[in-house]
């Protein structure tokens, strides 16, 4: 029995791949395992290769996995082009397209003997079930409920799904299909039998994906408004607000540009409301103007950057983790605000409503750190108590503080009362250019410097806010990995793997990532030797942001590259063992000098 | 829709003709030509071949009449020029589509034929030079028997299948 | 007697290897055609051509010429051709993008590009949505229409892409659409042709996410050519009531050809060079302007 599966599937778009992974996705959903499914895709609009994995376990997924069980190629030449985004070793069952002429122990994949390897006539199987040879991800979806054990009740439910609004023909097309591929299964035994263990808590589960959970956080935080612009891979997000927000009495604009995308959010926030804009590396860069027009006006604003391959239109459709700098460090003058990461996509709730929270109270822009693949990853999650969540509002002023509204007053925390127009009394000058306490125009040096230290000064209590990170393995380990983002999620299951071989490791994951809690990181790292900062950026942003603002142990080096070069958990295991080795090595050195 | 610009079919000499009907041709090999490369792009086999067949077919037309061409009149330098025609056996871009069948692939040909051989038709009563004249009848004669080529393969294709291939594929992609 | 329209290119010279990502049917297939004719008419060659675009489908366009292209980032093509103009006023500088990279990020570059009135020509291939991000409204979405950012229908009057450049004073404005290419490709000929900043809109429908009625075979049922409707396209004003049924009607030709183009911005600017070449100390005494005497 196993408990955990990683399916890759690559053929070309017109072969239904992409939505053969969807339909077992939502098949694990209604049966009550956990599930994950990422794609990725060529340049050419249709019918380009297209491929998707996914991974089913009787626990939480934390990462789309490292090398494949099952390895499905519609035809070779596609599968090929994914390279190592979809891996095949020796335990991996390799199923092919009878009809692409190789043989099955000619398969082009260079120094790989898999497991088992099946030539299927997928196409012709289609062809008996559908009367078209394309219909073939349905057989695929028979041929994994036959072999897997995977519910073929939920399946044929996601194929109804699937094609419910296209007509019922289609739809039992589509089940006969699926049916012959189940026959084949049955006719054709794996060597070793590898079905799947019962999930051990069957139970509504939700199924949804990094950026319309986002949306979804938003909403139920309390976000009235929404203002955005197109742009991969964010665009789900106001598209979520397009279906949703008007329920709520609330608007959402498409403007005319990014710029005006945040303009229009900024003025929802001036107005009281809680509000919210989503974009990608290029909109950032668009919006740092007003992003710091929002930190010196102290306006509440939450900015989603979905990263992806950068720089400028770097590489729309893969994630990557090199936006730290531009979110710390892109507003011209002194300015701190906070940057905060999910690492998946149940974690982009908790982290979007936070953002919220931090937001209204702190009276800021809030930058979350999504990226690509978190953002458009489907996910099998389990359902989130939403009533354990608190939601903060803006500290309004009390009747006493309106006479007279001093908009900017100095106050301990460094947080002032915020009126909004419509509020008697509450009148005040917004403004980018710097001000005194009551909001007039000032060019003083001394009141420049009391301003900045006000808006710096309230940061500090969120700077010692241990709840937005959290610590697994051994506390007292002499071993650490750092991640953030989708790599967090590779380095939980590089903890578990460490850990069964005798390494002493432990994680910390950084959900905030600035202000930096530089007391927190004190005390982890005391007592590392050595360590990892592990993220997808050819610079290794985080490690260097840490670098500046704390003393990292020497023995913790940056492990990290460009995105699109995704880490698995084993190699993250192998690093650390090296790194570890090489010092203990030197260590030994320093101890019985070379005479 | 084909068209023309800047002929006077009443006076066009034969190496003209020639040299227009070998554009014809050259304008339907590339066109072809794209439409292949298109239909490979999107992973749309069964039009590809086909596309690719034509490609070569349109190509044989051509260098026969450039051989003619050649022998009649060497290398003497070309009055005409590619401006002067526009889709005249070419197939018309908007006939593509993304995982088209060989079915419509193949009706796609005979549209383009029966646009060539409309266009020799309508050209052939102002055609005054004999040899000119010649030329195009055997031209026209040559489209319709492109075209009964074309309706042979268009019955021996196999029926387009109930359910369309389109049905199956993912969504389109985006960037 | 036949005319010969020869020069020593043919459009092939101007195809690159790059093979299009486009669908197959996409209207931008055509207009590509009609570029390629274009260009073999006019006669530069590759080298002295420059092709700058932003970002979208449409934007690949560049790519798939041989002239020096430059897919730069979205909505900023006119201030990149008119830097480039400026810097090199012997380059043939074309501009091209969608109709959500010309008129909503690049909205706002419109104006001043036609008010400087440089020689270039900026072709925007206008679909009515934004087809590499999957179908989300675009400015020139009529209202009501339905697409993945407005599902409950758009609520938002389009821009007229005719009227608004109209108006913002081109010396040459035009329409066309791939259904008819070699219309369009003798339009895009003039507008290159034409001594100023021309604009030539061309309708190059969706085949993924427009409706039926966008697609090529209905342009051909209903577009109708300005020549035909007795059209005087030297009257601004004739034009600008001509560009209101945008959206409704299809309209294909020249609206607008100024009779008596202005100067360009390069003649203007070749103009001051010259007269004030003589005042120019050799550079090595630039600093002589700062001599306290």
């Amino acid at each position: 029995m196993i408990r955990d599966l990683v399916i890759g599937m690559a053929g070309s778009g017109g072969d239904g791949i992409v939505s053969a992974g969807e339909s077992l996705v939502s098949a694990c959903a209604s049966e009550g395992y956990h599930a994950m499914m990422t794609k990725s895709f060529g340049s050419q609009i249709r019918g380009g290769e297209s491929s998707c994995r996914v991974r089913i376990a009787t626990c939480p997924v934390l990462n789309p996995g490292g090398a494949l069980d099952v390895a499905v190629a519609l035809n070779w030449e596609d599968f090929l082009k994914f390279g190592a985004e979809l891996p095949v070793n020796g335990d991996t069952v390799v199923l092919y397209e009878e009809k692409t002429g190789v043989a099955p122990d000619a398969i082009p994949l260079v120094g790989v003997s898999p497991a088992e390897v099946f030539a299927v006539p997928f196409g012709d199987m289609a062809r008996k079930a559908i009367g078209n040879e394309k219909g073939k991800n349905s057989v695929v979806l028979g041929l994994i409920a036959g072999w897997f054990g995977i519910g073929r009740e939920s399946i044929l439910a996601g194929i109804r799904k699937k094609f419910a609004r296209k007509g019922e023909e289609l739809v039992q097309a589509n089940e006969r299909a699926f049916q012959l591929g189940v026959e084949y299964a049955q006719a054709n035994p794996l060597k070793t039998s590898r079905l799947m263990e019962e999930p051990t808590r069957s139970g509504t589960k939700l199924l949804t994906d990094g950026n319309d959970i986002c949306a979804a956080a938003a909403i139920f935080a309390g976000c009235e408004f929404f203002g955005g612009y197109p742009i991969t891979p964010s665009t789900e997000i106001m598209q979520f607000f397009t279906r949703e927000v008007w329920k709520y009495g609330g608007s959402v604009l498409q403007a005319e540009d990014e710029i005006a995308g945040i303009g229009a959010a900024v003025g929802a926030s001036f107005g009281g409301k809680k509000a919210m804009t989503a974009t990608s590396g290029p909109g950032m860069s668009l919006k740092s103007e007003i992003i710091g027009l929002a930190s010196i006006a102290e306006l509440p604003l939450v900015i989603v950057n979905v990263q992806r391959g950068g720089p400028s239109t770097g590489m729309p459709t893969k994630p990557e983790q090199a936006d730290l700098f531009q979110a710390v460090f892109s507003a011209h003058g002194d300015v701190v605000r906070p940057v905060l990461a999910p690492t998946c996509v149940s974690d982009t709730f908790d982290v979007t409503v936070e953002a919220f929270n931090i937001a209204e109270h702190y009276q800021t822009p809030v930058i979350i750190l999504s990226d690509q693949e978190i953002a458009q990853r489907k996910e099998v999650i389990d359902v989130i108590d939403t009533s354990a969540f608190t939601l903060v509002e803006r500290q309004r002023p009390t009747a006493a503080e309106m006479n007279p509204y001093v908009r900017f007053r100095m106050t301990p925390s460094g947080i002032s009362p915020i009126s909004h127009p419509g509020m008697k009394g509450g009148n005040y000058l917004g403004a980018g250019i710097e001000h005194n306490e009551h909001g007039d125009p000032t060019a003083s040096g001394r009141i420049h410097q009391q301003m900045n230290e006000k808006r710096i000064r309230k940061f500090d209590r969120l700077k010692r806010r241990d709840d937005l990170f959290s610590i697994e393995g051994d506390a007292e380990a002499p071993f650490a990995l750092v991640s953030w983002g989708s790599t967090a999620g590779v380095c939980r299951e590089a903890l578990s793997l460490a850990r069964a071989k005798g390494l002493r490791v432990k994680l910390l994951i950084p959900k905030l990532l600035f202000p930096v809690n530089e007391g927190l990181y004190r005390r982890f790292f005391t007592g590392v030797k050595a360590g990892l900062v592990v993220e997808q950026s050819y610079l290794g942003q985080l490690y260097r942001v840490l670098r500046m603002t704390l003393d990292v142990p020497s023995g913790v080096t940056s492990f990290c590259r460009s995105g699109a070069n995704p880490f698995a958990p084993a190699e993250i295991v192998r690093k650390l063992q090296d790194h570890a080795l090489s010092l203990q090595q030197r260590e030994a050195d320093v101890r019985q000098p070379v005479e | 829709m084909s068209s023309t610009r800047g002929i006077d079919f009443a006076t066009l000499t034969l190496k003209d003709a020639l040299d227009l009907a070998v554009f014809i041709e050259e304008e339907a090999c590339e066109r072809y030509g794209e439409f292949a490369d298109q239909m490979e792009m999107h992973d749309t086999q069964d039009a590809a071949r086909f596309f690719r067949y034509m490609v070569e077919n349109e190509e044989k037309h051509r260098s026969e009449l450039a051989e003619r061409r050649r022998e009649l009149f060497g290398d003497a330098p070309t009055a005409v020029s590619r401006a002067m025609i526009f889709d005249v056996e070419a197939p018309e871009y908007d006939e593509a589509r993304a995982f088209m069948t060989l079915r419509e692939a193949l009706n796609a040909a005979m549209r383009s034929e029966e646009k060539a051989h409309a266009f020799f038709v309508a050209a052939l009563p102002r055609i005054k030079d004999a040899s000119v004249r010649e030329l195009f009848e055997e031209l026209c004669a040559e489209e319709v028997e492109h075209k009964r080529l074309v309706q042979v393969e268009i019955d021996k294709a196999p029926p387009d299948p109930k359910i369309a291939s389109k049905e199956f594929a993912d969504e389109p992609v985006g960037e | 007697m036949t005319t010969a329209v020869a020069t020593q290119f043919a459009p092939k010279d101007f195809k690159s290897e790059l093979k299009p990502i486009w669908c197959p049917g996409c209207g931008d297939f055509g207009v590509l055609q009609a570029i390629y004719r274009a260009l073999a008419a006019i006669g530069r060659p590759p080298h002295e051509i420059a092709f700058i675009s932003g970002i979208g489908c449409s934007s690949r366009i560049p790519g798939y010429t041989t002239a020096y292209g430059f897919n730069s980032v979205h909505g900023r093509a006119l201030p990149i051709a008119q830097g480039l103009k400026l810097a090199r006023p012997e380059l043939l500088v074309l501009a091209a993008g969608g109709d959500g990279d010309g008129f909503s990020i690049g909205g706002g570059h419109v104006p001043h590009a036609v008010r400087r009135n440089d020689d270039i020509t900026y072709i925007v291939m206008d679909n009515q949505t934004y087809g590499l991000t999957k179908g989300q409204l675009s400015p020139t979405s009529a209202k009501g229409r339905h697409t993945v950012t407005s599902p409950e229908g758009s609520l938002e009057n389009p821009v007229n892409p005719l009227l608004y450049v109209l108006a913002y004073g081109a010396p040459f404005v035009a329409q066309g659409t791939p259904a008819d290419i070699p219309g369009l490709s003798a339009m895009i000929e003039e507008a290159i042709r034409f001594p100023g900043f021309s604009f030539v809109n061309v309708q190059s429908p969706c085949v993924t996410y427009g409706e039926e009625e966008q697609q090529i075979k209905a342009h051909k049922a209903i577009m109708k050519k300005l020549d035909d409707l007795g059209h005087d396209p030297t009257s601004r004003l004739q034009a600008l009531d001509r560009a209101q049924s945008y959206g409704t009607e299809l309209l294909t030709g020249v609206y607008f050809r100024d009779p008596s183009p202005p100067p360009t911005l390069g003649s203007l600017v070749r103009e001051r060079q010259e007269s004030l070449s003589a005042k120019a100390k050799p550079r090595e005494r630039i600093l002589d302007l700062f001599l306290q005497k």
